[in-house]
């Protein structure tokens, strides 16, 4: 199988503590994988490091056949990463296309990529004049997912996408997620078990800051043993 | 409509109280004191905003309380009274000090350089501080001998009080040219080229991350050349130079110097950002300490060049006109004649203190407004002002970002600091009050917005200059004798006054925004 980024080993501190003790992640191309794990187990802290927000200290980040964890930020974003964070960053002070403008790599980015975003997410376009704050938790979160694909991104990192959203609202996101996954690779983090189980055919376990299991999701679906150590879930 | 009034009901009645507080003030003096005030006003605070909002862009996106804003605000005032008053020493500069910074124009080459080089572990720990220790001792050996025709501070026929005045009754005195006869020619322009090449790789070795492999193209090298074709171009004509600008009449004389003071600054600014805040973004106490330090040393230096003496920058004729014409009475008269002084409303008013200053205030205050509303430069500061971490993310180099906003905080600082020397006049400490002007105007206005900066300067510089005026007129209490007179030390104290009352009443600032 060809992994278009792999994770070998890593370990992240924040300050003095050792949130990541050794985390492997591997990431079939063109798949949806879906990092798993409690509260506070190192699940956004693996996101960050693989991008380069909080760089690990030791192991290997691979991507696309290249070592990349001791390059800065906006390099690794550079080589077709888009970002997709916790709580969605949206820039406050910026309006809805000026929040889709900065993520241009090559001008004209934003102008090639227009029609594809709004036909994905058509809220956004009768949104575009206002500033950032206006928005709600769902049309912020379409809004961060659309900025990661202004640019011409392989990987997507896509950081609790369903939190603090209604059901409906839920549905469309896992929608626009699937759509995506034709065209690129995506990494998920998902506190929601139904609807990672539904989104992703890989998962990997991230348990105390180490990734414990990993494998295929449909065999994890059957693991009832594994669902209910790890994520509480039953 | 009625949301934003209900939203932001505090700051329409504190507003409203001032303007009233203000109305109120107009009505104790007479019309032509009203005016002078309230131009003075202006002009503190376009000098203050200049300060303010520079500090404030570099604290909004970088985090870095600048704190030796104030005395970069002074250098650019002493480098451009430089440029103005004695443009052959400006021309003898020139050529070292392109010569220094051309090594630290090859910064993209060094980090490949380092990686060719394969040293033994103790080699390349010391390898940095010996390079920087060679190249320091070989500056320390040429640039004494150097030859640089320059005033004497010690002797007072010499100092810059004399030139300064002298240029003021219409005589410019050179100092006689200073020739290479301690060191040759050669010998010290290479030595300087390669002392810099060699400090500015050394200081490179320091910063241990490791760069990104890429290739190198002829835009890293672009820099090196054209500090090295300036500082050769300046060296061969250096009278010719000297003389064209001596023969200039002083108000191109005077455009050159703002120009070459905002540049400077500019200059200085990405120097001390990507060589000493660079290394302490991770520790804000240690780069607190840091521009407290510079401040300090930048007012000792200034001290050991220029001098503790004032002095006042002579002012280019075009503002600077005098005699039985003037003052001019309307703004016609005034273009024909070049009053230094003109009548509105019956008040003299000083065409430069009053009138320049405030529209070149204006100027700046749009260009920068359009520079954040309308680039995309703009609108990665706004952005990463919020969340520096997601802009990177985003794949933009906001280290690159914060290089430019710290040039051009400092960059407006300096032209404040040029602006101010022929109406405030030169001295060490001309930084430090404008600053803590600067400081108090942005904790009126709010902390990192820019309109509030803008805000908060203009009160700061009323406030002031109507306790001024004040002072001498007096206030009549009501339904009492008493006339009331403020003093000068409560100058100083109304502003900080108004700032605990609004600071009370509005925590972050008239315009700031709740964190």
């Amino acid at each position: 199988m060809e992994y278009i980024l792999d994770v070998q080993n890593i370990h992240t501190f924040i300050g003095q503590y050792h949130i990541l003790q050794g985390v492997d992640v591997r990431v079939p191309k063109g798949s949806i994988t879906a990092l798993l794990g409690r509260n506070g187990a190192g699940k956004t802290t693996t996101l960050k490091s693989i991008i380069g927000l909080t760089p690990p200290r030791e192991g290997k980040v691979i991507y696309e056949g290249k070592e990349v964890q001791d390059m800065r930020s906006f390099d690794i974003a550079s080589k077709g990463i888009g970002f997709v964070p916790e709580h969605r960053a949206i820039f406050r002070d910026l309006t809805v296309e000026e929040n889709l403008k900065i993520a241009e790599r090559v001008k004209g980015d934003y102008l090639r990529k227009k029609e594809f975003i709004f036909d994905l997410f058509p809220d956004l376009k009768r949104l575009m004049a206002l500033s950032g704050t206006a928005l709600s938790g769902g049309q912020q979160q379409m809004l961060a997912i659309a900025r990661a694909l202004v640019a011409d991104n392989h990987l997507l990192l896509i950081d609790e996408p369903s939190e603090g959203l209604a059901p409906v609202i839920i549905e469309h996101m896992m929608k626009a997620i699937r759509l995506l996954s034709k065209d690129s690779t995506i990494v998920l983090v998902e506190q929601n078990f139904l609807v990672a189980s539904q989104l992703a055919e890989y998962y990997v376990i991230i348990e105390e800051g180490r990734s414990v299991q990993a494998g295929s999701m449909k065999d994890l679906a059957n693991d009832k043993a594994a669902i209910h150590r790890y994520l509480g879930a039953a | 409509m009625s949301s934003y009034f209900r939203k932001n009901y505090v700051l329409l009645i504190t507003l409203s109280v001032i303007a009233a507080l203000f109305v109120a003030a107009a009505q104790g003096m007479e019309k032509k004191d009203f005016v002078i005030t309230l131009l003075r006003g202006l002009s503190v605070g376009s000098l203050t905003f200049l300060v303010a909002s520079g500090f404030s862009l570099i604290f909004g996106l970088l985090d870095v309380l600048n704190l030796a804003h104030g005395t970069l605000f002074m250098i650019g005032a002493y480098i451009g009274w430089t440029v103005f008053v004695r443009p052959d020493t400006f021309v003898d500069l020139l050529t070292p000090l392109a010569l220094i910074l051309s090594g630290f124009a090859l910064g993209d080459v060094y980090p490949l350089l380092a990686t060719r080089i394969r040293l033994g572990l103790s080699v390349k720990r010391i390898l940095p501080w010996a390079l920087v220790l060679v190249s320091i001792l070989i500056f320390g050996f040429i640039l004494p001998r150097y030859p640089i025709s320059i005033w004497d501070v010690e002797n007072y026929g010499q100092s810059p009080v004399t030139y300064s005045f002298m240029a003021d009754q219409g005589t410019r005195l050179l100092a006689p040219v200073a020739a290479f006869t301690e060191i040759s020619a050669p010998l010290a322009l290479i030595g300087l080229l390669l002392a810099s090449i060699i400090g500015a790789f050394g200081l490179s070795l320091f910063n241990s991350v490791t760069q990104q492999q890429f290739k190198l193209n002829w835009k890293n090298y672009a820099g090196f050349a054209i500090l090295l074709l300036v500082a050769l171009l300046t060296f061969i004509f250096n009278e010719s130079l000297t003389a064209s600008l001596t023969g200039l009449s002083s108000n191109w004389l005077f455009v050159i110097a703002v120009l070459v003071a905002t540049l400077s600054g500019a200059g200085l600014g990405a120097l001390i950002e990507s060589t000493l805040i660079r290394p302490l973004y991770i520790r804000p106490i240690y780069q607190l300490m840091l521009t407290l330090g510079m401040s300090a040393i930048g007012i000792e230096i200034v001290r050991a060049i220029w001098g503790r003496p004032e002095f006042v920058m002579p002012k280019p004729v075009f503002f600077n006109g005098s005699g039985g014409v003037c003052p001019a009475t309307n703004f016609a008269d005034w273009w024909a004649n070049n009053c230094s002084t003109i009548l509105l409303l019956d008040g003299r008013v000083r065409v430069y203190n009053e009138i320049f200053i405030p529209i070149v205030g204006l100027v700046v205050l749009i260009s920068i407004w359009m520079l954040l509303q309308r680039t995309r430069l703009g609108m990665v500061i706004r952005a990463g002002v919020q969340d520096r971490e997601m802009v990177e993310a985003l794949g933009i180099n906001v280290r690159r970002v914060f290089t430019m906003v710290f040039a051009l905080g400092v960059g407006l600082a300096a032209l404040g600091g040029i602006l101010a020397a022929p109406s405030m006049g030169l001295s060490n400490a001309m930084g430090e009050s404008l600053f803590l002007n600067a400081l108090i105007a942005l904790a009126i206005g709010g902390l990192t917005n820019y309109p509030g900066a803008a805000l908060g300067s203009v009160l700061v510089g009323l406030i002031q200059q109507f306790i001024i005026k004040y002072g001498q007129i007096g206030i009549a209490i009501p339904f009492t004798d008493i006339i009331f007179k403020p003093t000068p030390p409560l100058v100083p104290a109304s502003t900080v006054l108004l700032m605990v009352i609004i600071l009370l009443i509005l925590p972050n600032g008239l315009l700031g925004k709740k964190e």
